[in-house]
């Protein structure tokens, strides 16, 4: 009889006891899934948020990276900047580069990938190869061999122009050439990875629609125009976005090839803020001047999110 | 009729192809070109780099420039530096990379989809946002002139674990659900069953690592000082500023020393260039 309501008593406990380590089990699961995400990020809030919201703060301050006071200022930095001739000159300079940059890698890259988009040649997919490789060389490597093309005397370049009647220049020191001749390097590293990335998205295009465009006896001109060209530019819009991007970072050519001159001619933006954080040390100025292109690069991302979202739907 | 248009366009097709392959290799000669100038003039001696007149073939083969490299810059140390760095952040960033799209793609927990869209949101935020931050947090902590200072900073990246969880996702969880049952615990789970199946995606990723690290110069440009902890591309960068003016005298040796330092980058592309153009194809809708 006594033992009736013990058992009676020990049998639902041990349940819920049971139901509770299953659920505390389920718990300790989950957070072990989680453990596993902790070192990114640990590694992203160490090494890039916390950072990105210390390089906000820093940048409302008049702080000097060798001395140890760090005053608040305001805004002071943002007008400093916004009311200085070197600032406008600077966008300038980095809205010229990217623009001849951007505009020429793309053109060429998508004249590559329709000469070059032979899928069953072994020739042609070795020299396709050959034209991506200079994407993979080290930009100070590029930068230097360009430089030495480029020398007044000695190089390459004059000998060309030479064989044109046209007197020698000295690319990197003319102030109207310096910055063309920085284009050009980008434009010879970037064209293969802009040619594979046109030629993926040809790939992708049934072969039905050219099929059928040429029974109905339209022209390889027209093809390209009415078949090739619309059904490309979700490809075109990420590569103009991340190629604009990347274009306006600017700074291993620079640093390598003109230090920013002649005449500030090449001083794009992300090179003045190395100057300015790491030569002349107004680390508070560089830090606004990093978050007005953070600003920049963020509106252009939203832009494109939002364009190929309104793509999606349209094809959808 | 239709017949008579074929034949023509036949014809034409062949003579079309012919054009395009005369073309199509013009333009890779064109492209090749700066490449095949850094290799002869690694080989010139001083006197031919100077000639009014630039050769397109060597006269005779100056292998004695690249000794030179070694005499003039550290060279093997640069050259040793940069593989400690480039092996060191494949490794950590690999191992971080995997255990993040291990717990993105198959784990079970609140807030995952929101921690992955903050890890993915890493992509928009550029190098310089950071770098003066992380400058002062290494030299707190007196890392700068350590490897710590060029690895440990890019330890998570976006893209890496982007990738990977991409290629973990089409993985079947029956199949992880059955190594559980067998008892087999995350970490096996992970490295013994996942990597072996994403194996390509885990190796080409690698291979990106290699090369960007490799090639970096702003990071390690500003994050070392000591001439014994230089990479390649920031000791070449330094070489040709301390020659500034009187470049035309060295440019043999500094095309020779950079003959030297795109050759790992140009082995390894070779070999995994299908990988290479499969992984950026794929990396740019989805």
């Amino acid at each position: 009889m006594g033992t009736n309501p013990k058992l009676n008593k020990a049998a639902p406990n041990r349940a819920s006891a049971s139901v509770s380590r299953r659920v505390s089990n389920s718990v300790i699961e989950k957070w072990k899934d989680f453990a596993f995400s902790v070192p990114a990020l640990v590694f992203m809030g160490a090494f890039l948020y916390f950072p990105l919201l210390y390089s906000i703060y820093i940048s409302f301050t008049n702080w000097n990276m060798t001395r140890p006071v760090m005053k608040f200022v305001g805004a002071n930095n943002y007008t400093r900047l916004l009311t200085n001739e070197e600032f406008y000159q600077s966008m300038k300079v980095t809205f010229l580069y990217t623009l001849m940059d951007v505009v020429f890698t793309l053109a060429i890259g998508l004249l590559l990938a329709l000469l070059l988009n032979v899928s069953s040649s072994r020739l042609f997919g070795f020299m396709r190869g050959v034209i991506f490789m200079p994407y993979y060389i080290s930009m100070v490597i590029a930068a230097m061999v360009f430089t030495w093309i480029y020398n007044g005397q000695y190089g390459l370049l004059n000998q060309v122009v030479s064989w044109f009647g046209m007197d020698p220049v000295e690319w990197l020191i003319n102030p109207s050439t310096a910055l063309p001749a920085l284009v050009a390097v980008s434009v010879w590293k970037g064209v293969g990875f802009a040619m594979i990335l046109f030629i993926a998205g040809m790939r992708g295009i049934p072969a039905e629609y050219y099929e059928a465009a040429s029974i109905d006896g339209a022209s390889r001109l027209r093809q390209f125009r009415n078949i090739t060209l619309p059904l490309l530019s979700p490809m075109t819009l990420f590569l103009v976005i991340t190629s604009f991007i990347s274009s306006m970072q600017v700074f291993q050519s620079i640093d390598v090839m003109t230090d920013g001159g002649p005449l500030k001619a090449t001083n794009a933006i992300v090179y003045w803020i190395y100057t300015m954080a790491f030569v002349e040390f107004k680390t508070g100025r560089a830090s606004a001047l990093v978050m007005i292109l953070f600003v920049i690069i963020l509106l252009l991302t939203m832009f494109q999110m939002w364009v190929s979202r309104k793509k999606v739907h349209y094809e959808g | 009729m239709r017949d008579n248009y074929m034949a023509g366009s036949a014809a034409n097709r062949k003579l079309l192809m012919a054009l395009r392959i005369i073309a199509a290799v013009l333009v890779t000669l064109v492209m090749f070109f700066p490449v095949y100038w850094l290799l002869i003039s690694s080989l010139k001696t001083q006197a031919e780099m100077r000639m009014a007149v630039p050769t397109f073939w060597p006269q005779s083969f100056a292998w004695e420039n690249f000794a030179e490299a070694f005499r003039v810059i550290p060279y093997a140390r640069y050259f040793g530096n940069t593989l400690i760095m480039a092996v060191g952040t494949i490794i950590l960033q690999l191992n971080v990379a995997l255990m993040a799209a291990y717990a993105f793609a198959k784990g079970q927990f609140r807030g995952r989809d929101a921690l992955f869209l903050l890890v993915l949101a890493a992509l928009i935020v550029p190098e310089q946002v950071t770098f003066v931050p992380v400058y002062v947090m290494m030299s707190k902590l007196g890392w700068l002139d350590t490897f710590l200072a060029l690895i440990v900073p890019h330890g998570a990246s976006a893209y890496a674990i982007f990738l990977l969880r991409q290629s973990f996702k089409s993985i079947n969880n029956d199949v992880l659900e059955a190594a559980r049952v067998d008892g087999a615990g995350r970490f096996s789970i992970l490295y013994k069953l996942l990597l072996p199946m994403a194996l390509p995606t885990v190796v080409t990723m690698g291979v990106l690592i290699f090369i960007s690290t490799w090639n970096s110069y702003f990071w390690p440009l500003i994050m070392t000082n000591d001439n014994d902890m230089r990479v390649l591309t920031v000791g070449i960068a330094m070489l040709r500023d301390s020659i500034a003016g009187n470049e035309a005298m060295f440019f043999h040796i500094i095309m020779a020393s950079s003959v030297m330092a795109i050759i790992p980058i140009v082995l390894v592309f070779t070999v995994m260039q299908k990988h290479i153009v499969a992984a950026m194809a794929n990396s740019t809708f989805k």
